[in-house]
C-alpha cells in the first residue's frame, strides 16, 4: 500500500534537493554586488508601495476578463484538433460555427474600443 | 500502480465542494465569494471526470471542458459586476450591500 | 411523413435562426449611425416574430411528435414548442412595454436587445434540453445574460447591488445543480435524460448516490423557480433591478425554469417521484405561506409582486407534486398540465402587472410605490380597470383565468388524495387575496396623490388592453389552452406509453 506513494516521495526529495542545489550554486558562483535598486522588492513594473491590496488600474481587469474568455477557446480547439480525422464534415462545420460566434464577439469588443489601451 | 479508487475521488470532490460552499456563505469579501464559487464548480468538474472514468466514457471529460468554459464565462461577468460594485460602493464587503431590505 | 425523412437539424431550426439573427443584430447595432438606433428595437421584434413562425412550422413538420436532434441532446416535443412560443411572445411583449421606460433612462441601447435575445435563446435551449449538458448550457446562457441586464443601469447603486446578489446566489445555485448532476451521472452512467430514466427504471442503481444527487438538483431547481428556502434573491432583485428588467425576469424565465423542472424530474427522474414529491410538498407549503404573508407588509409594488411570485411558484409546485400517486402515473398528465397551465397563466398575469408599472412610470418617476396607485380610477379609468382584472386574476377571483388555474391545480391535488394540502393552498390563497384587493381599493376608493401625466404610447395601451382582457377571456374560455397543455404533457417521454 505505502509503496504506491514512493514516486511521490521521490518527487518531493528530488524537488527539495534540486531547489537547494540551484540556490547554492547561484550563491557561490554568481557575482554578488548588491545596491539599493537591486534589493528593493520589485513586481511587474510597479513601484512597490502600500500593501498588496492596492488598486490596480481598471484596464488590467478589462484585459483579464477578455483574456479569460478568448483564451478558453483552446480548451475546445485542442480535443477537436486531435480527433479531426474521425469527425468528418459535421465536426469541422461545428467548430467553424463556434469560431464564427467568437469572431462576432471579437468584432464587438474591438469596435466598442475595449482593446484600446488609451 | 493501482488507479485511484472512485470513492476517493468523489470524497475529494465532496470536500472541495463543501469548502467552496462554506466559503461563499462565510466570506464577506465579494472577491473571495467569487473564488469560492470557482472552487465549487471545479469540485463538480472533478466529480464528473471521476464518474466518467468509472463508466469508461468520455462524457465526464466533455462535461469538464464545458464546466471550465462556463466557469470562465461566469467569472468574467462576476468580475465585471465586482468592478461596478467597487466603483459604486467603494468596498467589496458584502455586508455593505444593504440598501435593499424588507 | 416519418421523422427520419426530416432534415436532421429541423427540431432546432427556431434556435438556430435566433442565434444567427441575434448575432446579426449585435453587429448591425454596432455600425448603425446614432439616428437609426431605434431600428434595433424593430429588428429584435422581427427576430422574435420570425422565430415564432418558424417554431409553428416545426410543429407542423413534426406533427406534434417528439423529434430529437444533436444525438438526442435536443428534443422538440409539443411541450417544448408550446412553451417556446409563449416565451417568444412574452419577450416581444416585454420589449414593447419597456421601450419608453428604457429610452427615458438612457438604457435603450443595442446591448439590452442583444442580451434579451440571447437570454431567450438560453431559455429555448433549456426548454428543449434532453441532456444534462444542454440543460446546463441553456441555463447558464440565460442566467449570465439576465445578470448583465440587471446591472445595465450602471449609475444606479441599487441595480448594482441587486445584480451582485443575483449573481452570487445564482452561481451558487448553478453549482448545486451541477453537483447534483455529477452525482446522477456517477450513479447512472449517462447524461441523457431519456436513457437515465431507462437505467433507473431497470433498477440496479446505487440508491444513496442517486438520492444525494436528487437533493442537490432539487435545490438548484428551486432556486431558479424562486421557492422557499431558496427565495431570498427574489425580493431584492425584483426591487433593485430597473422596472423593465424586473418585467423580463418575472416572465419568460419562469417558463424556462418550469421546463427545466419537468425535464429533470419528470423526464429523467420520474421513478424517484416518491422522493422528490415529498421535497416539493415542503417547499410548496412554505413558499405559499411566506410569499403571501410577507407580501402584506410591503409598501413597494415591485416588492409586493416579488413575494407574490414566490407564492405563485409554490402553488405551481402543487401541480408537479400531484402526478405520481403510490407509484402509478394515471393522473400525471392532468397534474402536470395543470402546473403548465398555471405557469403560462402566471406569466401572462405578471407581464400585465409589471407592464402596468412601466406604463405608469415616466422620466424621473418609477410608479413603484403602492401610494402611486391611489385614485388611479380618477386619472385613467381604463388602465385602472385593466389593473383590476390583473389583480383579480392574481388573487384567483372568478371569472378571471387566475381562478381557473388555481382550480385545476387544486383539483389535481385532491385527486392525488392530498386533501390537507388542498385546504392549506386555498386558505393561503385567501390570505393572498387581501393584498391584491388592497391595490384595487387604493385605485378605486382613495384620492390620487400623484398628479403627473399618464401617457403610455398607443402600442403599449393596446397591448396592455389585450393582456388585461385576456385574463377575462381565458377565464371564461380556458378550454382550448387547457387542452393544449394536456396534449403537450401527454407527449412527454415517460407519459407517452
Amino acid at each position: 500500500m505505502l509503496e504506491n506513494y514512493f514516486p511521490v516521495l521521490m518527487f518531493i526529495a528530488v524537488g527539495l534537493v534540486l531547489g537547494g542545489v540551484l540556490l547554492a550554486v547561484g550563491r557561490i558562483l554568481a557575482p554578488h554586488k548588491p545596491d539599493p535598486k537591486k534589493l528593493s522588492p520589485y513586481e511587474c513594473g510597479f513601484e512597490a508601495f502600500e500593501d498588496a491590496r492596492m488598486k490596480f488600474d481598471v484596464r488590467y481587469y478589462l484585459v483579464a476578463i477578455l483574456f479569460i474568455l478568448f483564451d478558453l477557446e483552446i480548451a475546445f480547439l485542442f480535443p477537436w484538433a486531435v480527433v479531426i480525422p474521425d469527425i468528418g464534415f459535421f465536426g469541422y462545420a461545428a467548430m467553424m460555427v463556434f469560431l464564427a460566434i467568437l469572431v462576432v464577439g471579437f468584432v464587438y469588443e474591438w469596435k466598442k474600443g475595449a482593446l484600446e489601451w488609451e | 500502480m493501482a488507479a485511484l479508487p472512485l470513492e476517493q475521488a468523489l470524497v475529494l470532490a465532496a470536500l472541495l465542494f463543501a469548502l467552496g460552499l462554506a466559503g461563499v456563505l462565510v466570506r464577506r469579501n465579494v472577491l473571495y465569494m467569487l473564488m469560492s464559487i470557482e472552487i465549487m464548480l471545479n469540485a463538480t468538474a472533478l466529480a464528473f471526470v471521476a464518474a466518467g472514468a468509472r463508466w469508461a466514457q468520455p462524457d465526464g471529460q466533455v462535461m469538464f471542458v464545458f464546466v471550465l468554459a462556463l466557469a470562465a464565462a461566469e467569472v468574467a461577468v462576476g468580475l465585471a459586476l465586482l468592478l461596478l460594485l467597487y466603483r459604486r460602493f467603494g468596498t467589496l464587503d458584502a455586508d455593505a450591500l444593504s440598501e435593499l431590505r424588507g | 411523413m416519418s421523422a427520419s425523412d426530416l432534415p436532421i437539424l429541423l427540431p432546432a431550426y427556431g434556435e438556430i435562426l435566433l442565434l444567427v439573427l441575434a448575432s446579426a443584430i449585435l453587429l448591425v447595432d454596432l455600425f448603425l449611425p446614432e439616428r437609426l438606433r431605434g431600428l434595433t428595437h424593430w429588428l429584435s421584434l422581427a427576430t422574435l416574430a420570425a422565430c415564432f413562425v418558424l417554431t409553428v412550422q416545426v410543429v407542423r413538420a413534426t406533427g406534434g411528435q417528439a423529434a430529437y436532434t444533436f444525438g438526442g441532446m435536443f428534443v422538440a416535443d409539443l411541450m417544448a414548442n408550446v412553451l417556446k412560443l409563449v416565451v417568444y411572445a412574452a419577450v416581444a411583449a416585454v420589449l414593447v412595454y419597456s421601450r419608453r421606460y428604457l429610452a427615458e433612462r438612457g438604457m435603450l441601447r443595442g446591448e439590452f436587445f442583444v442580451l434579451a435575445l440571447f437570454a431567450t435563446l438560453g431559455m429555448a435551449v433549456m426548454i428543449s434540453a434532453n441532456h444534462m449538458l444542454a440543460l446546463y448550457l441553456g441555463l447558464e446562457l440565460m442566467s449570465l445574460c439576465v445578470y448583465s441586464m440587471v446591472a445595465l443601469n450602471r449609475d444606479s447603486a441599487t441595480s448594482t447591488e441587486a445584480a451582485m446578489k443575483y449573481f452570487v446566489l445564482g452561481a451558487l445555485a448553478s453549482g448545486l445543480l451541477l453537483y447534483g448532476m455529477s452525482m446522477l451521472y456517477g450513479a447512472t452512467g449517462t447524461l441523457d435524460l431519456t436513457q437515465m430514466a431507462q437505467v433507473i427504471a431497470v433498477g440496479q442503481v446505487n440508491g444513496v448516490v442517486l438520492v444525494f444527487g436528487l437533493v442537490f438538483v432539487v435545490a438548484g431547481l428551486s432556486f431558479k423557480l424562486g421557492v422557499v428556502p431558496f427565495h431570498m434573491w427574489i425580493p431584492d432583485v425584483y426591487h433593485g433591478a430597473p422596472n423593465a428588467m424586473t418585467l423580463f425576469i418575472s416572465t419568460a424565465p419562469k417558463l424556462a425554469a418550469f421546463a427545466m423542472a419537468v425535464r429533470m424530474l419528470v423526464n429523467g427522474l420520474i421513478d424517484l417521484a416518491g422522493d422528490w414529491q415529498q421535497m416539493l410538498v415542503v417547499m410548496a407549503v412554505l413558499s405559499m405561506a411566506l410569499g403571501n404573508f410577507a407580501a402584506i407588509a410591503q409598501t413597494n409594488i415591485k416588492r409586493m409582486l416579488a413575494y407574490s411570485t414566490i407564492s405563485h411558484m409554490g402553488f405551481m409546485l402543487l401541480g408537479l407534486l400531484a402526478g405520481v400517486v403510490g407509484g402509478n402515473r394515471f393522473s400525471a398528465p392532468d397534474a402536470y398540465s395543470a402546473a403548465m397551465f398555471y405557469t403560462v397563466v402566471y406569466v401572462l398575469m405578471s407581464l400585465g402587472s409589471f407592464g402596468m408599472v412601466l406604463a405608469l412610470s415616466r422620466a424621473g418617476f418609477e410608479a413603484e410605490e403602492l401610494d402611486d396607485y391611489r385614485g388611479l380610477n380618477q386619472r385613467d379609468p381604463w388602465l385602472a380597470f385593466l389593473m383590476l382584472l390583473l389583480m383579480f386574476a392574481l388573487a384567483g377571483v372568478p371569472p378571471t383565468v387566475g381562478f381557473y388555474a388555481k382550480l385545476a391545480v387544486i383539483d389535481a391535488v385532491i385527486k392525488a388524495g392530498q386533501i390537507w394540502l388542498a385546504v392549506v393552498a386555498v386558505l393561503l390563497s385567501l390570505v393572498g387575496a387581501f393584498y391584491y384587493l388592497r391595490v384595487v381599493k387604493l385605485m378605486y376608493f382613495d384620492e390620487p396623490r400623484d398628479a403627473g401625466p399618464i401617457a403610455p404610447g398607443r402600442d403599449v395601451r393596446w397591448l396592455l388592453s389585450a393582456n388585461g382582457l385576456a385574463m377575462l377571456v381565458l377565464g371564461v374560455m380556458p378550454g382550448s389552452l387547457m387542452a393544449l397543455c394536456l396534449v403537450a404533457v401527454q407527449g412527454l417521454y415517460p407519459l407517452a406509453r
